[in-house]
């Protein structure tokens, strides 16, 4: 009877000891102190509805149910300052999602920044942030995505796309066009115009020209 | 096997239609444009199309970003100088008042825009239409990332590793309560006839006095057995204490299967075109669905998942996937961009990377002033699926790759590894005008005090000398 008993006892513990490892794999795991962890202000990225410290079930539903990302109050513009540049650069654009708005921005829409090195500078990073897996590198409409037969027959800057003047790649680079989608609520106007500058040196085919730089 | 036979009955009824085309193109006698429909060059075409037509058209009836062109010759077969034209230069072709074109400008035009006008001849006009007609089976340029060194990942594996313990312990449980009845009942049994027979046996006592007995009996092993049983206990208690508030290889379960492995290292997306605030925000960003649609209004099926995973975003966002357009609040269809009034559920994400509210971080400051990579506390996310803490080990080994890559021995994301890294970073002040202006005071400042002065002596300033280790930059 007595080796049983040691073996009874053994087993005991090695259940205590593995039930402690059953972990719930969605849980980061102990805090020191909760109240300490959690934010009482609202903070974004944070789910309030799966908090019980602080909200009943209703209101914890109606949480879960709402985005914490939310979009600026319809109407406002940010205030920049006094300076020009970035006066007309909080303002709202003015054309419409439509065919015609495409026209007009292409002839009526102009960049408020200077088409120089430094903007070209700043708009090759955001290029290649934000561009590059579509339009390419050198924007031959050749990028990863492109490659890989997801979407094809991205038109090349330099060839294709030579001519587009500036306020028709702002207006597609807002609204969308064709298969590319909105990019405003990733870059705001001052990035857009900057990208502009680096793709008209892309449209010159790379190289700085004054012709780009008096399309407008 | 569907779309390989889809395509081919398709082939047929093209077959069939240009047939008859050329029948009454025979029967008429006027072969000016004799050539568009028939005279193509399939493999020139080919390339035609993917150049100037694919980004919007299909060669089957799916509409992408405009209808697909399945069953063309059947549609423009009456006037084939119109359709030439209306490639060639949309707007002109409009104004020629042809009953058809009215049509497709009163369909489509609203919802899709004007096509482009594209610089193409009637000769390649003739060859893109020997590939539309002709398309083949298998179209194979469709992403196969073989070959390349990218994990592939399957979330099927391992997924039920923890309820197959749970189902052990408790078979365990139900095991040992039988046995233990089991053994008492025998005993009480036992017990009972010993009594009653009336023999001089010793009675078996409770478990308690037994196992007390037992180890008086055996106490030098019982001895040594509990120092060790308590070493080993101590070990695990500190063990377990230091892991709380350290996450490392944390990975929570996500509403959709998301892949970083296909978008990062695949297809090369950059981490800050979908956590695009990372630079001017103290979050990095969830992306929202709008950001997910500007690949998948084109990407409908995954490699992985087939539709089912992309269909998830289809409906927080109000994406008709056959259409090619957005639903509004009241369910109309048709828009070409997401409607606000939709109003979706969103997908709720579940957080990763969980830092206490008494501590301040922000995104903003360590890309934009600090210019540190993502991987430098993330990983290679690009070898990932959903979102996960990497292990600091695992960040360690990444610097051949990121070279500048600073080394850590504490978990990730523990306050350790915070003020390891606030140590060890260098600040180079070339890199931007904050660090500059902070340089200049340095240096030339007469009224600097000579322990400002003493931390350039070395040569290199780090983040801990400017103020990096004050409890308050982080903590208030």
């Amino acid at each position: 009877m007595r080796p049983s008993n040691i073996l009874l006892t053994i087993l005991v513990a090695s259940t205590l000891i593995l039930g402690s490892c059953v972990t719930n794999p969605d849980s980061p795991g102990l805090e020191y102190m909760p109240d300490m962890y959690r934010s009482h202000a609202v903070e974004a990225y944070v789910d309030y509805g799966m908090d019980p410290y602080y909200v009943t079930e209703e209101s914890a539903m109606a949480q879960r149910a709402t985005m914490s990302a939310r979009k600026p109050v319809e109407g406002t513009i940010a205030y920049m300052g006094e300076d020009s540049t970035a006066k007309s650069l909080a303002m709202p654009y003015p054309f419409p999602n439509t065919p015609e708005g495409y026209e007009k921005a292409g002839l009526n829409w102009h960049s408020p920044l200077e088409q120089n090195e430094a903007n070209a500078a700043a708009g090759e990073v955001l290029y290649q942030t934000m561009c590059t897996q579509c339009h390419g590198e050198k924007g031959d409409g050749d990028g990863k995505i492109s490659e890989n037969g997801h979407i094809v027959g991205i038109p090349s800057y330099s060839v294709k796309l030579a001519d587009l003047p500036d306020g028709k790649m702002y207006h597609s680079m807002t609204y969308g066009k064709g298969l590319m989608g909105s990019h405003a609520s990733q870059l705001n106007p001052r990035q857009r115009w900057e990208i502009i500058a680096y793709i008209n040196v892309l449209q010159g085919g790379g190289e700085e020209t004054d012709a780009t730089a008096d399309t407008h | 096997m569907f779309r390989l036979e889809r395509a081919r009955k398709f082939k047929a009824v093209t077959q069939a239609a240009k047939s008859l085309i050329l029948l009454a193109i025979l029967s008429t006698g006027t072969p000016a444009f004799a050539g568009v429909w028939d005279s193509g060059d399939l493999v020139k075409g080919q390339a035609l199309f993917n150049a100037n037509c694919a980004s919007c058209h299909k060669v089957t009836d799916e509409i992408l970003a405009a209808p697909g062109l399945a069953g063309i010759s059947d549609r423009w077969a009456s006037s084939e100088e119109m359709m030439v034209l209306w490639i060639q230069d949309p707007q002109a072709a409009a104004e020629t008042g042809d009953p058809y074109i009215s049509s497709l400008i009163d369909r489509y035009v609203g919802t899709y825009g004007w096509m482009t006008g594209q610089a193409v001849s009637t000769e390649d006009v003739a060859d893109i239409m020997a590939y539309v007609q002709n398309p083949p089976l298998d179209p194979s340029a469709a992403g196969s990332a073989s070959g390349s060194d990218c994990p592939t990942i399957d979330y099927s594996a391992g997924q039920n590793a923890s309820q197959g313990t749970l189902w052990f312990l408790i078979l365990l449980t139900l095991f040992l309560i039988v046995a233990l009845s089991a053994a008492s009942v025998k005993r009480v049994l036992k017990n009972a006839v010993a009594g009653s027979d009336d023999e001089t046996v010793e009675l078996d006592g409770t478990y308690v006095q037994r196992i007390q007995l037992w180890a008086w009996d055996n106490r030098v092993f019982v001895g040594i057995l509990s120092v060790f049983i308590g070493a080993y206990l101590v070990v695990i208690g500190y063990q377990g204490l230091m892991g709380i508030g350290v996450y490392e290889g944390y990975s929570p379960s996500q509403p959709i299967k998301f892949i970083h492995s296909v978008h990062v290292c695949e297809n090369e997306i950059d981490c800050q075109y979908c956590h695009h605030s990372a630079d001017e925000s103290k979050h990095a960003g969830i992306p929202s669905t709008n950001v997910c649609m500007n690949c998948h209004k084109a990407v409908k099926t995954g490699a992985r998942y087939g539709e089912t995973e992309i269909a998830k975003i289809y409906d927080a966002i109000g994406f008709d996937a056959i259409s090619g357009t957005y639903f509004d609040g009241e369910g109309n269809n048709g828009y070409a961009s997401p409607q606000d009034s939709f109003g979706g559920e969103p997908v709720a994400w579940n957080k990763v990377h969980n830092l206490p509210d008494h501590v301040f971080f922000s995104h903003q400051q360590h890309v934009e002033v600090g210019g540190l990579h993502c991987q430098n506390c993330h990983g290679d996310v690009g070898k990932f699926s959903v979102g996960r803490i990497a292990p600091v080990q695992e960040i360690n080994a990444l610097v051949d790759d990121f070279p500048g890559l600073i080394q850590l021995s504490k978990p990730t994301l523990t306050m350790g590894w915070c003020i390891e890294c606030h140590n060890k970073a260098e600040i180079s002040f070339a890199s931007s005008g904050y660090y500059e202006d902070m340089h200049d005071r340095l240096r030339d400042d007469l009224r600097g005090n000579e322990e400002l002065r003493a931390f350039m002596e070395d040569g290199k300033a780090t983040v801990k000398e400017l103020g990096g280790w004050e409890c308050a930059k982080c903590h208030y």
